[in-house]
């Protein structure tokens, strides 16, 4: 026992003060002249002796009262483990639902083992039921009732999500911060690998939490799966695209697997790979034949294993014609048309057009049509033009703007709207030239991109970043890559000509993946894949795409979302494998293959000295452990002063009480 | 003028004979009454002078004819000998308010003597005793008796103990002629112990009269808490509990007056009890209703 605020004890000093009252006044009464004493008798000194007495439990409240409250006020504390606070016990037992737990017979031994675990239970002990996926899914509240926890536990199905016992450790001690009584943990799992954190740490349970584990696989089992798929999202032409696949075999012998291109459920190529032991084998499928509009692609293998549900890989890909680019530049720039149709058609799928034209047959274009516009180092824009170009651009548009030399002889950039400053040409300069000195590289025309270090600009514009995006700077700072919102749309600068005079861009290597991711943020693009794993989130609006509904339906062909949520969503998580169906707020919709998280396919076990070192961390699964646990965990202080509080209430009415009874003037009887 | 007879009302006069005029004035205003009442005008007979007797009183009529001097008596002077026996122990200075018991003796004494003296033409005298006799004035009409006695009142300071056994060789002494004897005293004693000791008087053919005064907190106390209470008296000292005197002390007073009281008739006295928060009329017509079952 100790006290928080000793100090408060100095308070005790106050007792004295009804010691006076009761002792030392008393003696100090002045005796009362009466007179004759002869009708009164010596009998009465019992009598004062016994008031006496009462007096002294009067004065003993009085002393308490002053000790409690001095002693409520030093708050006292005696130290004492959790486990002792209470006598009962939570059962939490937890069913792990993850993706490898639909390998052979797993859940059903789990779910098994866990009911056998509640009819052993003492009927005073409250259970609580949960599923382990890649989060703890808390199914009841801590209760009872069997038939109710039987009947949850045999409701749980299985998962498509990556286990965490990281996720578990931390759910537990969440729970424990909140709970006084001692919880037993039963986790009902195939123990595998791949479930545990990154840190051990991270398991980690809190003390008060004693583990016991109940493994339902008793070795590892050879699984093969499809790992991973490289399929583009879009298809434009289906000879040019090229689906890879990984083949991966856990725990496996050499074996020869089927690997078949199935489209809308049709197979429509297959062939023979032969997969090392415990090793992985790439499979490349030349052509991508999918019929236009959206298809339900997968790469599958003959299954083989206990777990099958990894034999197949989803994906969806979208088929439409190439999208076309309106390039515009001077009669007299040849190159540029030429490297960057280069570089778009050098790119992945292929998926852009490159339209060349010359200002001077600018007017009468449709720029609707066009997936966004590139002006490159245009002298002299009409008028009509570049209203023309403002407008597509604010309602959606998008464009790329280079400046080259013929910057010198414009006060501002056109349709950028932004003044130019100065013209810098770096070669008359004695610099020769200038390289980049600052890229962001989270913008999406540079996120994929290499070093562009190596590049050599020689000629560059410094143009006003008022109100742009600065996404690279070249080393005198001059901003070399600029992005500004124009109503809608989007305009790119490039500070400098898509030419080889005025910088070795164009021949450069960066060039190319900066054209194709370029022209993938520029057409709306770039975020568009076929596939994703489970548990990922898919965004459905942007910031400005509120109050419009969406629209989501799952592989069970539900509509998760409810009208509320349709319309509020911000983003929607992929909880199972299967296509998912979207209709995003911009009216675009999508076909999604999700897949669960191959790491589940790893069916290799927790070592066993792992396991009893998580174990011994919170004592251990049986009895003498888990005594001797609680006497290992730490002591905290469990303070006392309300205790002393309802002390001092009760002796504060008894001292009322009997005050009020021996001191208060007697009302004479008539 | 019935305000007049209040105790606390007649303790803010300092002059022993002004109360005693106010007291007696008030008292016999209140009856509405003649001034004249208890004095009688019927003749009685008429008897020799002897020396000493006053010469108001001579028929002067009857000495022309006769010239034998003879006093006329009325019906109404005859007895008239008042005796007062004031306790003056140290218990009469006990008081719970403005006024003690010896103080109310005195108003009372007072007032009688003014009553006897100025009203009745009666002699009065005054004994004042504790355990013994302190002071004796000779009951007399003559002038300026009733100054004597107040004097003697005045002087009367209560001290040492009663005792009424000692000094009542004394009272049969000073007590050979019949008259009315008014006993005023708080009777801190056995009540048999008191007859025993007061009943010889009355074998002289007095009438006794016993003048009981208390105090209003030893008829019926108050205490709130417990005390150490000192005997007046013996200087004794006892602690008390608010329960006893709630019971068995009043129980114990109560039947000690009782007693006292019953004894007293017994024995031919009349017994009278005095609060000191009472008026003082209550003795004056005491002393008057005796006097004239006297008659």
């Amino acid at each position: 026992m100790g006290f928080l605020a000793p100090w408060f004890l100095a308070g005790a000093a106050a007792m004295g003060l009804p010691l006076y009252l009761h002792l030392l006044r008393r003696h100090t009464t002045t005796p009362r002249s009466f007179s004759s004493l002869m009708f009164f008798e010596r009998r009465t000194q019992s009598s004062v002796r016994h008031r006496r007495l009462r007096y002294l439990l009067l004065l003993s409240l009085r002393l308490a009262l002053l000790a409690l409250l001095a002693l409520s006020f030093a708050n006292p504390y005696v130290k004492r483990t959790v486990a002792n606070a209470s006598g009962d016990k939570l059962l939490f037992l937890v069913i792990d639902n993850s993706f490898s737990m639909r390998a052979g017979s797993r859940l059903a031994d789990a779910k098994r083992e866990a009911i056998s675990v509640l009819n052993s239970r003492a009927p005073s002990d409250r259970a609580q039921i949960a599923a382990l996926g890649s989060q703890v899914h808390v199914l009841t509240q801590p209760i009872q009732d069997p038939s109710a926890l039987r009947t949850t536990v045999e409701s749980i199905h299985p998962g498509d999500s990556l286990g965490s016992f990281g996720e578990l450790a931390r759910a537990i001690r969440s729970m424990r911060e909140n709970t006084r009584v001692p919880i037993e943990l039963h986790l009902f799992s195939d123990m595998q690998k791949s479930n545990m954190p990154a840190g051990f740490s991270e398991m980690a349970l809190p003390p008060g939490v004693t583990l016991v584990l109940h493994p339902v696989a008793k070795a590892a089992q050879p699984n093969w799966a499809v790992e991973s798929v490289n399929a583009p999202s879009q298809v434009w032409d289906p000879q040019k695209a090229r689906v890879d696949a990984v083949i991966a075999g856990y725990e496996t012998p050499a074996a020869t697997r089927t690997v078949s291109l199935v489209v809308n459920g049709k197979t429509i190529d297959s062939r023979k790979v032969e997969v090392p032991a415990d090793g992985r084998a790439s499979v490349e499928f030349q052509s991508l034949n999918v019929p236009y509009g959206f298809s339900r692609c997968e790469v599958r293998i003959d299954s083989a294993d206990s777990l099958p549900a990894d034999d197949s890989y989803l994906f969806a890909v979208e088929r439409s014609d190439p999208q076309h680019v309106l390039f515009v530049h001077e009669s007299s720039d040849s190159h540029s048309p030429l490297f960057f149709g280069a570089a778009l058609a050098s790119a992945a799928e292929a998926s852009f057009t490159l339209d060349p034209v010359t200002v001077e047959r600018l007017l009468g274009i449709d720029y609707s049509k066009y997936a966004f516009v590139v002006l490159s180092d245009v002298i002299s824009l009409p008028a009509q033009s570049e209203n023309d170009l403002l407008r597509y651009v604010r309602g959606g548009g998008s464009i790329l703007i280079a400046v080259g030399t013929s910057a010198a002889r414009r006060a501002h950039v056109p349709v950028f709207g932004e003044s130019i400053l100065a013209a810098h040409d770096y070669a008359r300069d004695g610099e020769h030239f200038l390289t980049v000195g600052e890229a962001d590289s989270s913008h999406p025309s540079l996120q994929s991109s290499e070093s562009w270090a190596g590049v050599k600009f020689y000629y560059a514009v410094s143009v006003d970043p008022a109100n742009s995006r600065v996404i690279a700077k070249l080393t005198d700072q001059t901003p070399l890559l600029l992005d500004k919102s124009i109503g809608e749309g989007h305009a790119l600068l490039l500070a400098s000509g898509l030419d080889n005079l005025t910088n070795d861009l164009p021949i450069q290597p960066v060039f190319v993946p900066f054209v194709k991711q370029t022209a993938r943020y520029l057409s709306g693009t770039e975020d568009r894949t076929g596939f994703r794993l489970v548990d990922s989130f898919l965004e459905l609006r942007t910031t400005k795409e509120q109050a419009v509904s969406v629209e989501v339906i799952d592989p069970a062909g539900h509509r998760p979302l409810s009208l509320q949520e349709a319309t509020s969503a911000q983003s929607y998580q992929l909880t199972s494998a299967g296509f998912y169906e979207v209709r995003l707020a911009n009216g675009r919709e999508e076909l999604v293959g999700v897949n669960a998280d191959r790491r589940e396919s790893d069916l290799a076990l927790i070592d066993d000295d792992v396991l009893a070192l998580w174990r011994g961390k919170t004592g251990t699964d049986s009895q003498q452990s888990s005594v001797a646990g609680q006497s290992r965990e730490p002591a905290k202080p469990y303070g006392l002063w309300w205790y002393a509080m309802l002390l001092v209430l009760v002796a504060a009415l008894g001292e009322s009480f009997l005050a009020a009874r021996y001191l208060t003037p007697r009302t004479e009887e008539p | 003028m019935q305000r007049f007879l209040d105790p606390s009302v007649l303790a803010e006069i300092s002059s022993l004979d002004l109360i005693a005029k106010t007291v007696v004035d008030g008292f016999v205003a209140g009856l509405h009454r003649s001034p004249d009442f208890g004095f009688s005008q019927e003749f009685a007979e008429y008897r020799a002078y002897s020396p000493g007797d006053d010469l108001r009183h001579v028929d002067w009529n009857v000495f022309a004819r006769t010239e034998r001097a003879y006093l006329k008596r009325y019906r109404g002077e005859t007895n008239s000998l008042l005796t007062v026996l004031l306790d003056a122990s140290n218990s009469m200075n006990f008081t719970s308010h403005k006024i003690t018991k010896m103080d109310y003796a005195r108003y009372a004494a007072a007032s009688l003597f003014y009553l006897a003296i100025h009203n009745q033409r009666d002699a009065a005298g005054l004994i004042v005793f504790d355990d013994e006799v302190r002071n004796y004035i000779r009951p007399s009409t003559r002038q300026g008796q009733i100054n004597r006695l107040l004097h003697g009142l005045e002087l009367a300071e209560p001290r040492a103990r009663t005792d009424f056994a000692k000094p009542l060789q004394h009272f049969q002494e000073f007590l050979r002629r019949r008259g009315v004897v008014l006993i005023i005293s708080d009777f801190y004693e056995a009540p048999e112990r008191i007859i025993r000791t007061i009943e010889p008087l009355r074998f002289h053919g007095n009438e006794i009269v016993l003048f009981h005064v208390l105090d209003p907190q030893e008829i019926r106390p108050d205490l709130g808490e417990p005390a150490v209470f000192v005997d007046l008296e013996t200087r004794e000292e006892m602690e008390i509990t608010p329960e006893y005197v709630r019971n068995d002390y009043r129980q114990k007073i109560q039947q000690h007056i009782a007693t006292l009281r019953d004894l007293a008739r017994g024995a031919g006295m009349d017994y009278f009890l005095l609060a000191t928060d009472q008026p003082l009329d209550g003795a004056l017509r005491e002393y008057l209703s005796i006097r004239q079952g006297r008659n």
